[in-house]
């Protein structure tokens, strides 16, 4: 009798286990033996009927978008549209709160368990597709977004040369914020005077030097590179002695800009707080924090694209990492078409300005862009006059933290030899993954 | 109550005797697990042991049948997908999950363990009922062998939940965890899209090498150091702080006692993670107590002494190593203290009266009371949970992981192993795993970790296992 | 009690020091007291501030001043009462409430049945056990949560309150030794009569053991309560849904932290560390004595 019950029960608890996972394995052939049934007497006609004719029961999917509350209603709104338009489908779609900052995290640790649907920052759509998880957008049904978008939202959602994703919105960006009773719109254009307008103000100028998206564009600006190879690592020139400038001279320069009193090397709540507080005058930032600078400084608030720096006596300038929100369609996802179709109504040019109006975010479609209300916004406006400088975010997993460490570094100035300074940082972000 | 002494060889030798010496149905139960309780007149018994041989049959045919062939290989069909854009829908091959074959084999290997150690002992008693039937002695029924239960088998039923919870959550995962360590489970090799394999030592001998680019052993190194650092001298500040306070507060020359513990004892019903990132936001770089030195001078005052490096502007609290390590160890003081002193209260009331009094009779002052009498008895009852103290802050994980997190380290070697200089081998690892899927190296991480946990406790905690001193109490 | 005692010892050994010195009589306790006082001004400074904070109408961290420029009680109004898209205090209240309860039950037995098994049963294998116990528990916990994870999933508890339950209480039988300690001090011969009187192993530990050990049994209990409260790495991993209802507290807190949200939320976060201190502290006052005598209780057997 002894271990009798111990036994008894742990095999129990195996069948259920290994009948649960007996079972996924046989939806998954039944579900492909069916599709292929249905790709035979399919018609050449309207896939999306096809769909619907093939859709048998209800269909659940899930959707991840961002946690704030226009997000969320706005988003409940959109899925509502969607379910009217396909009546007779029974559509169960549940809309789940997530940060687009943390989709790649979230879905990498189990992708069978994420969401069919989810907005995701396009920097993560290389790790996404790396992984398998971002199913490829091969046709579109009810409208294509390589025409409607902007050449930049497309190139965010292309990898490879193939579409693997739905551009949603063209924000998520960084640009200049200043407060125009300390620094003269005449002078936003120049790093140097910003410090300068600062400096006899007794305010600050805020810029998170230790954090490698915002440092990059120091680099970007003087011409050099950190991209993606297709083996995962990065490329990055930082440490060029052979290009004009060369990646020391833009680290002193970088280091003599820090060195001002006004330079604050500060993250976003810390920036926000200064700048409630009256004691930052200009910041490098995103739309995210545009409402919370419009409460601090009113109508004397100015946005504008990133101001130009000196590099060895000449002005350059400064680049950026362009942002966008994508919705992204699940591989593992057991509703492929049903999701594709989501994702798509999404997307559309018609609800990208849906999403605008209520979260204040650029569409990321062109006729979207160039429409009065996106014009009349100061921070859109920055972000569309920057994105002439920026580039799509693609570097690899060992790009961040030692760019962040050599942001650290610039940003305190304690170090004897730029040059060996960027050679170990460039050693450390080109490195195969371990 | 007399322990038997367990010896493997007897084990084993007590069971080839009952193959050899008993009759044919105890050999026949060799196959059929039941037949010799049967023919011993135990049918309940006979048909449920049976019963559970055929379950365990059955759900090794499953397991065997399905992943431990590939075991050896974890796995070699790749994931491959195929969309049909006119009917929107999708084929998928049958792809192996490596992570799945290597947690249902181990799952499997861990179900035939337990069933072996059953498949013995079963045979072992019926030889024994058949010994007992052949002299002619009594034969439990039953209802007799339940009541045996919860008598002189009690413990079979106290101990048989918690084992298989044990096993479950603890045993199964860390088995696993522990093979990861010589599998390549990393970022590009990531189940279910991918496949992972066996390596071997490869990833042991990553942690043993340094480069600038490949710095695993130079961090490794320099984080073990300021994790036995830390775990030290955390476990005796806390310690020793919570009994000054406990014996400050409890003094009798001490008004209000109780309202003082309260003031401490608030601190402990907020949760960590909360009060830590509070703590954490007040000593930021832009915090309010940098906020404070610099309006009151003191940053200035410190750079002057060389203490804060020239036109930082700040004091870097949480963002320099040194500075770090010393404000890490100060706040974790604030955490622990209120919590030793708590049970040193408790302490400090039950020291036995008797020695105290002889002891002020002989004309003992204070000082010396307290440090003859009241350590050596505190250090006495305490002194063992030090060592699970120290344990316990190897693994501490949210103090050092709330506190860091916006620290930059401007050290290359670290930045390129994902490792900070305030981190713990927890810390690290889990930063690993979490941001950096690096499951393989987190895996080696851990298994050194625990190498060193164990090795400790073999040196000076064997007495809390060793049974001797339990009957001297009882 | 024994400092009474000692007192009157002092007194009566000293008659001459009728009066002491002015600096002993009054400069000490003054200093005694100013020391305690600097003391708990430390150790309050950031339950203040996460007070204030909670009362404040700025949302985001004010990392610049100590208290708030305006004052509000919107983030308790928020949290109690307008759920939201992040924000859902009601549930994850509940939510932890239901798992602490279920947690501390079972974990409780568990910890009470091993530790009667192991010292008060004698059986083969009896010490092998409890080393391995011991070494299985110094396993870095957090390395094997993906572990975990996927063994929840294969049984298919991910996601679920239920599969919190299993987690943070399955394993609590390796947390048997302080237990086992006090269970040991229990004398042998009150077992032994018991037997002789025909009662069963079950009647002994229901009747006898339990009974005897209070204390530590309120111990086991509250410490098993308070995991599911500061726990917020294993949920967030465990709990996949996105919606805040299926939240824990610690889960729903930790999330309001995110750099995304810690600008418009960190004054609700704060509102939401008083709230959950509010039923711990009401636990703490009620079982203190117990605590107290609970934890020394363990001590007493090393």
């Amino acid at each position: 009798m002894k271990k009798r019950i111990v036994s008894l029960l742990l095999a129990a608890s195996m069948v259920a286990t290994l009948g649960a996972c007996g079972n996924s394995s046989n939806a998954s052939k039944s579900s492909s033996s069916s599709s292929a049934k249905a790709s035979s007497n399919a018609s050449k006609a309207d896939p999306v009927q096809n769909l619907i004719k093939n859709t048998k029961g209800s269909v659940d999917l899930t959707l991840w978008v961002s946690e704030t509350s226009q997000y969320q209603k706005v988003m409940k709104e959109i899925v509502n549209n969607f379910k009217n338009k396909y009546k007779n489908v029974k559509l169960n779609i549940t809309i789940g709160s997530e940060s687009e900052a943390n989709t790649k995290d979230d879905l990498l640790k189990d992708p069978e368990a994420g969401a069919d649907v989810f907005a995701f920052a396009d920097d993560q759509i290389n790790d996404l597709v790396k992984k398998g998880v971002l199913q490829e957008v091969s046709t579109t049904y009810t409208y294509d977004p390589k025409s409607v978008d902007t050449d930049t939202a497309v190139t965010a959602s292309t990898l490879n040369n193939k579409l693997y994703a739905y551009p949603m919105t063209a924000s998520n960006g960084y640009f200049l914020y200043y407060n125009k009773d300390v620094v003269p719109d005449a002078d936003a254009g120049s790093l140097d005077k910003i410090l300068a307008d600062c400096e006899k103000a007794n305010k600050t100028f805020g810029m998170e030097l230790s954090n490698a998206w915002y440092l990059y564009s120091f680099f970007k600006g003087a011409g050099l590179k950190a991209t993606l190879k297709d083996d995962g690592t990065t490329e990055c020139d930082w440490n060029s002695k052979t290009s004009n400038p060369t990646g020391a001279k833009v680290a002193e320069a970088i280091t003599k800009a820090a060195k001002s009193k006004a330079f604050k090397n500060l993250g976003n709540d810390d920036q926000m707080s200064a700048v409630k507080d009256g004691k930052m005058a200009a910041c490098v930032n995103g739309t995210w924090s545009s409402d919370a600078v419009q409460k601090a400084w009113g109508d004397k608030m100015g946005a504008a694209k990133l101001p130009t720096y000196t590099v060895d006596g000449k002005q350059v300038q400064m680049g950026s990492f362009s942002g966008c929100k994508l919705i992204g369609v699940n591989a593992y996802s057991k509703q492929t078409g049903w999701a594709m179709l989501l994702a798509e109504y999404i997307t559309n040019p018609e609800n990208q300005m849906k999403i605008f109006k209520a979260t204040g975010e650029a569409p990321a479609t062109k006729e979207g862009q160039a429409s009065s209300d996106v014009k009349s916004s100061k921070a859109l406006n920055a972000i569309i006059a920057q994105s002439k400088f920026s580039a799509p975010q693609r570097v690899g997993a060992n790009f961040w933290n030692s760019a962040n460490s050599l942001g650290q570094s610039l940003a305190e100035g304690k170090y004897s030899d730029a040059q060996k300074l960027l050679d170990d940082a460039v050693k450390g972000i080109t490195a195969a993954v371990k | 109550m007399e322990e038997d002494k367990v010896s493997l060889a007897g084990y084993f030798k007590d069971f080839g005797r009952a193959v050899k010496n008993g009759n044919i149905w105890t050999r026949l139960s060799l196959i059929i697990m039941g037949l010799g309780h049967l023919a011993n007149g135990q049918y309940i018994k006979g048909c449920i042991v049976t019963a559970v041989e055929v379950l365990f049959a059955w759900v090794i045919a499953l397991i065997g049948g399905t992943y431990w062939p590939k075991l050896s290989t974890l796995g070699t069909v790749q994931r491959k997908e195929s969309f049909d854009p006119v009917t929107m829908t999708k084929k998928v091959n049958n792809f192996d999950n490596s992570l799945l074959i290597l947690l249902f084999s181990i799952v499997g290997i861990v179900i035939c363990f337990f069933f072996a150690l059953y498949y013995i002992y079963n045979l072992k008693q019926i030889y024994k009922v058949q010994q007992a039937k052949e002299a002619g002695g009594h034969v439990n029924t039953f209802r007799e062998d339940c009541r045996e239960m919860v008598n002189g088998k009690f413990y079979v039923t106290l101990l048989g939940l918690p084992t298989m919870g044990v096993v479950l959550i603890n045993v199964i995962p860390i088995v696993f965890m522990t093979c990861i360590g010589f599998t390549n489970y990393d970022i590009d090799h990531q189940p279910p899209t991918y496949l992972f394999t066996w390596v071997g030592l490869k990833n042991f001998q990553t942690l043993f090498t340094s480069s600038v680019s490949d710095s695993f052993g130079y961090v490794f190194i320099r984080i073990l150091i300021w994790t036995i650092i830390w775990a030290v001298v955390a476990t005796f500040s806390t310690f020793f702080g919570g009994i000054f306070l406990a014996k400050f507060i409890n003094d009798k020359r001490t008004k209000l006692p109780a309202m003082w513990r309260t003031f401490f004892v608030i601190t402990i019903a907020i949760p960590q993670f909360v009060t830590l990132l509070l703590v954490g936001k007040m000593f930021g770089n832009n915090g309010i107590v940098n906020g404070i030195c610099s309006q009151i001078g003191l940053t200035d005052f410190l750079e002057n002494i060389g203490l804060v490096s020239k036109g930082l502007g700040y004091i870097p609290f949480l963002s320099k190593p040194g500075w770090a390590h010393v404000m890490i160890i100060l706040i974790n003081i604030w955490v622990g203290v209120p919590y030793q002193m708590l049970s040193a209260t408790g302490l400090l009331m039950n020291i036995p009266t008797d020695q105290l009094e002889a002891a002020k009779i002989d004309g003992a002052s204070e000082r010396q009371i307290f440090w003859k009498i009241t350590m050596p008895y505190i250090m006495f009852v305490m002194g063992p949970s030090l060592v699970t103290s120290i344990i316990a802050n190897i693994n501490n994980f949210n103090v050092i992981y709330l506190l860091t997190t916006d620290y930059t380290t401007t050290n290359m070697r670290f930045a390129t192993s994902h490792g900070k200089e305030v981190d713990l081998l927890i810390t690290w690892l889990f930063n690993l795993t979490n941001n950096y899927s690096n499951f393989k190296m987190a895996s080696v991480i851990g298994i050194i970790t625990f190498v060193i946990c164990v090795a400790l406790t073999l040196l000076s905690f064997s007495r809390l296992v060793r049974g001797d001193r339990e009957e001297e109490f009882q | 009690m024994a400092k009474n005692d000692l007192s009157k010892i002092t007194s009566a050994e000293n008659p001459v020091v009728v009066k002491a010195p002015f600096s002993k009589r009054v400069v000490r306790p003054v200093l005694r007291h100013l020391w305690l006082a600097f003391l708990s001004f430390i150790w309050l400074i950031p339950i203040v501030w996460l007070f204030v904070t909670s009362l404040s109408g700025y949302p985001g961290i004010n990392t610049n001043h100590f208290f708030p420029q305006t004052w509000s009680l919107a983030n308790y109004k928020k949290l109690l009462f307008q759920p939201d898209t992040v924000v859902n205090f009601p549930a994850w209240f509940k939510n932890s409430m239901i798992i602490g309860i279920f947690t501390c039950l079972i974990s409780s037995l568990f910890v009470m049945m091993t530790a009667y098994a192991f010292s008060c049963m004698r059986f083969k294998g009896r010490k092998q056990l409890m080393s391995f116990s011991v070494t299985l528990g110094m396993f870095p916990g957090v390395l094997s949560m993906i572990a975990i994870y996927f063994v929840m999933k294969m049984i298919g508890l991910t996601n679920s309150i239920v599969g919190l339950i299993v987690i943070y209480s399955a394993g609590s039988g390796l947390g048997f030794l302080i237990l086992k300690g006090f269970f040991d001090t229990i004398s042998v011969s009150l077992r032994e009569s018991a037997k002789l009187d025909g009662a069963s192993e079950l009647t002994i530990f229901l009747k006898i053991v339990l009974p005897l050990s209070k204390p530590m049994i309120v111990y086991t209990i509250i410490s098993s309560f308070l995991n599911p409260w500061m726990d917020f790495v294993m949920a967030q991993l465990m709990i996949r849904s996105k919606n805040p209802k299926n939240w824990t507290v610690a889960m729903g807190l930790y999330n309001l932290v995110q750099k995304t949200l810690v600008g418009k939320y960190f004054s609700v976060f704060c509102a939401g560390g008083v709230m959950v201190a509010i039923p711990i502290s009401i636990l703490f006052v009620l079982m203190q004595k117990f605590y107290v005598q609970g934890i020394t209780a363990g001590g007493v057997k090393g």
